[in-house]
């Protein structure tokens, strides 16, 4: 049987991106896309290295996984490194406005080799633990030891290093915050919806008409809604309520994330097998007993998953708290998309979905640890 | 059916009064307010925005999808599938924000974003409908000697589909809600009276878009019921 087969695919991939596409781009200031330049011209010799390391991994990474994640992380590496010191020459006797960004070619690049790192550590067990780690503290020493410093994502940063800190705590906090507000109002309603049928199914359609309802219309419409509340009940405005900032978007995104929360908590405690539960009653088990010695434990890997699901979702929507006021990093990716400055938007962008992408692989290991724990 | 198309339908038809100029000047008297046709124009653009999106979305989903189930494609399961799971993690509006330094303002980052979010799921749905194929099926097909691509279009696809269908919709319903997001890139949808409520402190024209936006959603996902509704009738059983 014929099969079309991964790292190949992906490794000529990776090559397009590296020799196919602009790599860098040098523009006299960031808010232009500037003059694209292609790895050659940019890496000079080093883009052979890359290559070659690259094409290596490739008949190696089935037999070999740890041989072939080195020499993809070293391909990487090198391809990163090589970016950061071509780019000082490049600035000599440019304004000191310019820049030198990274073009089309260097994110597919990128990308794909993400991607064949995941696909060679896949085989091994104890792979799949290390390479991240080690990974991140490739990326950590490059970008720590000032090999990045030239380019112009490094550079925007520490011209807004401050500024950015501030959105990541404050995405984090609001995130967590409507998170708890989440839990506070759609667990003990997934309690009840378990015990009423009748609650289930009108908590199950309102929720799931939230969902309908867009993002960007729940954040815009709670504002003059928020403004109309507080007008007619003015004791509220002094509890802390506000028309503009984290309570439209605290509220938005609590009610979005309500819908998974409730439904793994009524799914949750239905999970315990109905024979279980008849035994338990049989020995004279209150039903107390049977929610907390029964239910619940049985319940645990569903509400975990369900928890998972929210707080991604929390944080995704509180991008678009920026739009109502509330700051976080979304503010950060509306000033980018205002000035159209490229550099902005990543900076802003990348930290929200690598936050998603950590608490998201944090949560399935906390999960994976519970069903082995159980067994 | 797990609940009516009568309410979002009625939902849908309640919100789309209080968005149109003439509720919205009762509402706010003194504030300038975007008139019945314009706001019916953007609707439309909207509309167009979301189809055009989803489709691309589902035509690859659905593609991608029977080729990594075929003995061919076999090995790009994994990868796809921590592709998706990854996808999961970036926001429509990132998606959109990410997109438009490279595509420029206009409706290109928007139908890019709607792009990548109807392939995921009819992605992954189209792979598990594969797979609920019955053995004992492909092995029947097998065995009176079908091939390959007689298997897909004679047993496959008839059992596959109807699988298909609430993956469809939920990713023409994503869609419609995430099109709105677009506004903020330049695209014309509903999102633009609300970016242009946000921009000029106008209450009544965020209300309008945010209420037309929610409108449309609520219609579409009505229209879809009713659609499975039909569709279904005494032909499925009912999965839940």
């Amino acid at each position: 049987m014929r099969t079309l087969p991964v790292q190949p695919v992906l490794a000529a991939l990776a090559l397009l991106g590296l020799l196919g596409f602009g790599w860098l781009a040098v523009a006299p200031n960031r808010l232009v896309s500037g003059t694209a330049l292609s790895s050659f011209a940019a890496l000079h010799f080093w883009v052979a290295a890359v290559a070659l390391l690259l094409v290596a991994a490739v008949p190696i990474s089935p037999r070999r996984p740890a041989l072939a994640c080195a020499a993809l992380l070293a391909a990487l590496g090198v391809a990163l490194w090589a970016s950061g010191a071509a780019a000082p020459p490049l600035l000599e006797g440019m304004p000191p406005a310019a820049r030198v960004m990274a073009g089309p070619g260097f994110w597919l690049f990128l990308l794909t080799l993400l991607l064949m790192l995941t696909e060679a550590a896949r085989p091994a067990a104890a792979l799949r633990r290390t390479m991240p780690l080690v990974l991140l503290a490739m990326l950590a020493a490059l970008w720590f030891g000032g090999a990045l410093d030239a380019l112009s994502l490094a550079v925007e940063y520490r011209a807004r290093a401050p500024q950015l800190q501030d959105a990541l705590l404050r995405h984090m906090l609001l995130s967590a915050a409507a998170l708890a507000l989440a839990l506070v109002l759609f667990v003990p309603l997934g309690w009840w919806g378990f015990r009423a049928s009748r609650a289930e199914a009108v908590l199950g359609t309102t929720l799931g008409l939230v969902q309908v309802v867009p993002a960007l219309a729940l954040f815009g419409a709670l504002m003059p809604l928020l403004g109309a509340l507080l007008r007619a009940v003015p004791g509220l405005r002094e509890a802390g309520l506000e028309t503009i900032g984290a309570t439209p978007a605290l509220i938005a995104t609590a009610l979005y994330a309500g819908l998974p929360l409730w439904r793994g908590i009524v799914v949750g405690l239905g999970a315990a097998p109905r024979d279980l539960v008849e035994a338990a009653e049989g020995m004279g088990m209150t039903s107390r007993r049977i929610d907390w010695e029964l239910r619940v434990p049985l319940g645990l890997p569903i509400f975990l998953a369900s928890l998972r699901v929210a707080t991604v979702q929390c944080i995704g929507l509180m991008t678009l708290g920026g739009l109502v006021g509330a700051g976080g990093l979304g503010a950060i990716v509306f000033e980018g998309m205002a000035q159209f400055a490229t550099d902005l938007i990543l900076l802003g962008a990348l930290p929200v979905i690598l936050l998603a992408l950590f608490v998201d692989g944090v949560l399935r290991l906390v999960e994976g640890r519970l069903a082995r724990w159980r067994q | 059916m797990s609940r009516p198309a009568l309410l979002p339908l009625g939902l849908g038809l309640l919100l789309a009064l209080l968005a149109s100029g003439g509720a919205a000047s009762l509402l706010w008297p003194e504030a300038r307010v975007m008139d019945t046709p314009r706001l019916l124009s953007l609707a439309g653009s909207h509309a167009r925005l979301a189809v055009i999106g989803a489709g691309i979305g589902i035509v690859l989903g659905v593609a991608l999808g029977l080729l990594v189930t075929r003995s061919l494609g076999a090995p790009w399961r994994r990868p796809v599938d921590s592709l998706a799971a990854a996808a999961q993690a970036v926001p429509p509006m990132v998606a959109v924000a990410l997109a438009l330094p490279g595509f420029g303002f206009g409706a290109a980052p928007t139908v890019i974003a709607l792009v990548l979010y109807g392939l995921m799921p009819v992605l992954r749905g189209t792979i598990g409908a594969v797979e609920a194929v019955p053995r004992a099926a492909l092995d029947a097909a097998l065995a009176i000697g079908l091939t390959p691509a007689q298997i897909l279009r004679q047993v496959e696809w008839p059992l596959v589909w109807p699988l298909l269908l609430p993956a469809l919709r939920s990713a023409v319903t994503l869609a419609m809600a995430t099109a709105a997001v677009g506004a903020l890139a330049g695209a014309a949808t509903l999102g633009t009276p609300i970016v242009i409520g946000l921009q000029m402190q106008n209450e009544a024209m965020l209300f309008q878009g945010a209420a037309a936006t929610a409108a449309l959603a609520f219609l579409a996902d009505g229209a879809m019921l009713l659609a499975a509704g039909f569709q279904s009738r005494g032909a499925l059983p009912d999965r839940r």
